[in-house]
């Protein structure tokens, strides 16, 4: 029993210590490419640090929803992550539909972040939230398309299942699928562009504008989970890490996810931010891919 | 036994407070309380398998019938639902419809929400056909009267006008269903024993469209919006909550009973799957609270059909378990639904009262003055979106199984569960989207008119009523498994295959847990990032608007810029009417922007139809007008068409 615990807690010590690391990643290999120096890889540790000393800003509209919001949703997204399996060391809770539940905590860390944008009463929080919620509509449905394809194709409802074999037939579509979701749910570009400061191309920044102290702490590190949780469901659901010894099976995790991470930063470096009329399209492309995932699936069940 | 005792309990305090309403409001609201906590009592021993059955037949005839009533393990689902939205929207019109403030209505309303309570129950206990057509009628005319009690506005006639004609066209449905019944089986008897007649099985559309306009099924739902946005805010609760579910009831009651035809599922969860997603779309695009609540009501009834028609299709397919996962997940929504629907109407009423304004885009910064109203308003935005840890994520999330588990068995069912979850899945994340909308325009950011500057909070009368509603929305999101046998009683009234006595699936333990967890981390984050926040100093400030410091609640997002995107997707369907009046001119004098989404579906599909039977009746109302000569002319006529008749008769 105790060990239970001391386990579920080092799995959860893992997720909140490794997670800031990946956007410091993302920067280095965007600084690389462009042949700068770039901020350090753990940029991200001083800021939440700083972040969490610092005095905080409210705005004279905000309510207490304002800073509850930021803590309910930073909660819904490490309980989604924990929630994950990881590779050979499997669930610490793994139960039939508990897939589900990791896709509504996200959607409860979204409505979360905009009803604390919606609270300062501005302008672009307001743009931000308008656009955050708009494009969940369709990754919602690419979401699902993939994991029905990785339910039909394992025959499970539980994440330990789904994610154990590899995707089959469809690994490739469900990869541009997933990658895509990926891209757009954490507010990479071509969805979105977490670095310039121009709040009319934004989606995320824009909604957080008002936060300060350790509350934008809670939001920024949330998001660097989100991140990590995503690619960590990328890798598993493609490749197939129950095939593998349980050591190798852990070095493919890791190394798939500096893999995603790096590619995050390479279609950052390389490609320009979509126009805000062409993300339905590219939303819809992530849906067709994750939909014809599924039709493979299913064709090869039924073979 | 002790059914009985309740049950008649019940039914002598509403009749005494039908008695009593129009004149005393304290007796009045202590007689409904005590009949409403008699029959949730009677529904609880029923449903938690004390007495399995309740039923009683009377020794006297009505209409030539013998009473005959029976409350079963379906009939108490129900009835617990009215028990608890009958009693809070009682509770809350002390209040919110009082004699102060209401003079003329005000008793007239207490007099018919008693007529109204019993007559729904009395549908929902009663097994004779022809007694459960008098007491629906006489449900269907309560409701108008409520709905119309503040008669003096031209909309509340003309919404309480359509609702009583669309109510009687589903009427008439039933009428010919019954009698059809009744002439095949020679008896007005209801009951299980109808199942083993097959050639009833196409009796099924018929009910189907009968109780499909009661429970405001995609796309006869055209009387729902304007009945739901114009009547008293409790009249909305309780129509939403509980009039809904009658017309899901009779759906639930008569496919248990009667032979499904083969088709049967795969219709109900299209309608369904149609339903939730259209229902929310036009939800999103509304500027008014309570039509936008009305809408999502669609949405949600949706949601049930999906879960009854998978239920219909698992039956159909052999049994199988994932219909009785789908049918559990839907008989669930019908009671989360109730709850967290009347608890945000209750809040949009507690809005209307102190603002007297349901437009979101006149709203906004209410939660100053109406703290309570807006948090419990938050929880029920919460349980609506289908967020976990709430009661509105355990149904949704047992519907997804069932339609998961079709899938994963590769039966044939596949092709429609699979795209149907996709569905719900969107239909969720609109949904998520539309609350956002309502609740933070409305009670959050800076008050976009003056009509905020008096709102305040409601009194004890009208919060508790929330609390009590609110309370049991996270009851059931942190307990799931608890139903489950309650749940499972009911699946197993409806096909009895499906009754086995089973312990919950793991899976719903684990759940429960989760969210338990979930909850109190959220709780502990929530105190620890206050404390750390006001500990490292707070500072209040001017909201960062990018530099300008001189921002307005004009520059706000409004209710229908916020739903431009997503509503821009589904303009086919909304067809959103606008008036654009562009500024010219350095210095323009005047510019507007009007956009409105109109009743599509009544005025672009239902409104010819009308109009051309209107223009048919009024042409033939044209031989009928009151002058003697011609009638006699019209009789002369025809006696000497029948003379022809007969004469040609004999020749031939």
């Amino acid at each position: 029993m105790i060990l239970t615990i001391l386990y579920g807690i080092l799995r959860l010590a893992l997720w909140l210590l490794l997670a800031p690391l990946l956007p410091g990643i993302i920067n280095k290999v965007k600084a690389w490419v462009a042949c700068r120096r770039g901020p350090p890889v753990l940029q991200l540790y001083y800021d939440l640090a700083r972040l969490w000393k610092k005095g905080v800003v409210l705005s004279t509209l905000a309510s207490p929803g304002f800073i509850a919001a930021p803590a309910v949703g930073w909660v819904a997204v490490v309980g989604a992550a924990v929630l994950l399996p990881l590779g050979p060391a499997g669930a610490t809770l793994g139960f039939r539909g508990d897939v589900l539940l990791l896709i509504y905590l996200l959607a409860l860390a979204r409505f979360c972040t905009v009803w604390a944008a919606l609270e300062t009463g501005s302008a672009f929080e307001g743009m931000g939230s308008v656009r955050e919620v708009s494009y969940a509509v369709l990754t919602e449905a690419a979401i699902l398309a993939a994991v029905l394809s990785l339910c039909v194709h394992s025959g499970g409802l539980s994440l330990a299942v789904i994610l154990t074999p590899s995707a089959g037939a469809g690994a490739a579509l469900l990869a541009a699928g997933l990658f895509t979701v990926l891209l757009a749910e954490n507010c990479r570009v071509p969805f979105d562009d977490p670095n310039t400061h121009l709040e009319l191309t934004m989606i995320h920044e824009a909604m957080i504008l008002d936060h300060s102290g350790p509350p934008l702490a809670a939001i920024l590190h949330g998001a660097s989970v989100k991140l990590l949780l995503f690619s960590v469901l990328l890798v598993q659901a493609v490749l197939p890490l129950g095939d593998f010894s349980p050591l190798v099976a852990t070095g493919v995790l890791a190394g798939g996810v500096l893999a995603t991470t790096v590619g995050v930063g390479l279609v950052e470096s390389l490609l320009a931010r979509f126009a805000f009329k062409q993300v339905p399209f590219l939303l819809t492309l992530a849906f067709l891919l994750c939909l014809f995932a599924l039709l493979v699936a299913w064709k090869g069940g039924a073979a | 036994m002790i059914v009985g005792a309740l049950l008649s309990t019940a039914a002598l305090g509403l009749l005494v407070g039908f008695g009593l309403g129009p004149r005393h409001s304290r007796a009045w609201l202590g007689a409904t309380l005590v009949a409403t906590a008699a029959s949730l009592a009677a529904a609880l021993t029923v449903l938690l398998g004390f007495e399995p059955t309740w039923e009683w037949s009377g020794s006297f005839r009505i209409g030539g019938e013998l009473p005959h009533l029976r409350l079963d393990a379906i009939s108490a689902l129900f009835l617990a639902l009215l028990s608890v939205i009958g009693g809070a929207g009682a509770a809350y019109s002390r209040d919110y419809w009082s004699d102060h403030h209401y003079p003329k209505s005000a008793g007239r309303g207490r007099f018919w929400w008693s007529g109204l309570v019993l007559m729904m129950g009395l549908v929902l206990v009663e097994v004779n056909g022809l007694h459960f057509l008098i007491a629906w009628e006489l449900f269907t005319v309560s409701a108008y009267f409520l709905i119309t009690l503040e008669n003096r506005g031209r909309k509340v006639r003309a919404a309480g006008w359509l609702y009583l004609a669309a109510s009687h066209v589903g009427t008439l449905c039933l009428f010919a269903f019954f009698a059809t019944l009744a002439s095949r089986t020679g008896s007005w008897e209801l009951g299980p024993q109808l199942r083993d007649c097959a050639a009833l099985a196409p009796l099924f559309w018929l009910m189907l469209a009968g109780f499909g306009v009661k429970a405001g099924v995609f796309p006869l739902h055209v009387w729902l919006p304007s009945a739901h946005a114009n009547a008293p805010s409790h009249v909305s609760a309780i129509l939403s909550g509980m009039a809904l579910k009658i017309g899901v009831y009779g759906i639930v009651r008569f496919s248990g009973w009667l032979p499904t035809p083969a088709q049967a599922g795969w219709v109900v969860i299209a309608l369904g799957a149609v339903g939730a997603l259209c229902g929310i779309a036009f939800a999103f695009a509304q500027n008014d609270l309570k039509r936008l609540l009305a809408y999502c009501s669609v949405e949600n009834i949706g949601v049930i059909m999906i879960g009854l028609g998978a239920a219909l299709l698992g039956a159909t397919h052999g049994d199988a378990p994932w219909g009785r996962l789908a049918l559990a997940g839907a008989l669930l929504h019908v009671w989360n639904h109730g709850l967290f629907k009347a608890l945000l109407f209750f809040g949009a009423g507690s809005v209307l009262h102190s603002t007297g304004t349901r437009d979101m885009s006149r709203l906004g910064g209410l939660w100053k003055q109406m703290p309570w109203t807006a948090g419990l308003f938050a929880l029920g935005a919460v349980a609506v979106s289908g967020l976990p840890p709430l009661n509105g994520f355990v149904s949704e999330w047992t519907i997804y199984l069932g339609l998961f588990d079709a899938g994963i068995a590769h039966s044939s069912v596949a092709w429609a569960t699979m795209p149907v979850a996709i569905v719900l899945g969107m239909a969720g994340a609109l949904a998520l989207a539309s609350f956002a909308k309502a609740g933070a325009l409305t009670f959050c950011g800076a008050p976009r008119t003056k009509l905020t500057a008096h709102a305040h909070e409601g009194g004890a009368w009208m919060i508790g009523p929330m609390l009590v509603l609110g309370g049991a929305c996270v009851a059931i999101g942190l307990a799931p498994a608890l139903l489950w046998p309650l749940i499972g009683r009911v699946a197993g009234a409806w096909n009895p295959a499906w009754a086995v006595a089973d312990a919950a699936p793991a899976s719903l333990f684990t759940l429960g847990y989760v969210h338990v967890a979930l909850a109190l981390l959220a709780l502990v984050a929530v105190l620890a990032l206050r404390r750390r926040s006001t500990a490292n100093g707070l500072r209040r400030g001017l909201t960062w608007d990018c530099a300008y410091a001189a921002p307005t609640a004009r520059m706000q997002y409004s209710s229908g810029s916020f739903a431009g995107i997503a509503s821009g997707w589904f303009f086919w369907l909304l067809r959103p009417e606008r008036k654009v009046q562009r500024p010219h001119g350095p210095l323009p004098e005047s510019a507007c922007r009007v956009e409105r989404v109109p009743e599509t579906v009544l005025e672009k599909l239902i409104g010819p139809v009308g109009e051309g039977a209107l223009r048919v009746s009024t042409a033939v109302r044209r031989l009928q007008h009151g002058r003697l000569q011609s009638y006699i002319l019209y009789l002369v006529a025809g006696l000497a068409a029948l003379a022809l008749l007969v004469l040609l008769e004999g020749t031939l």
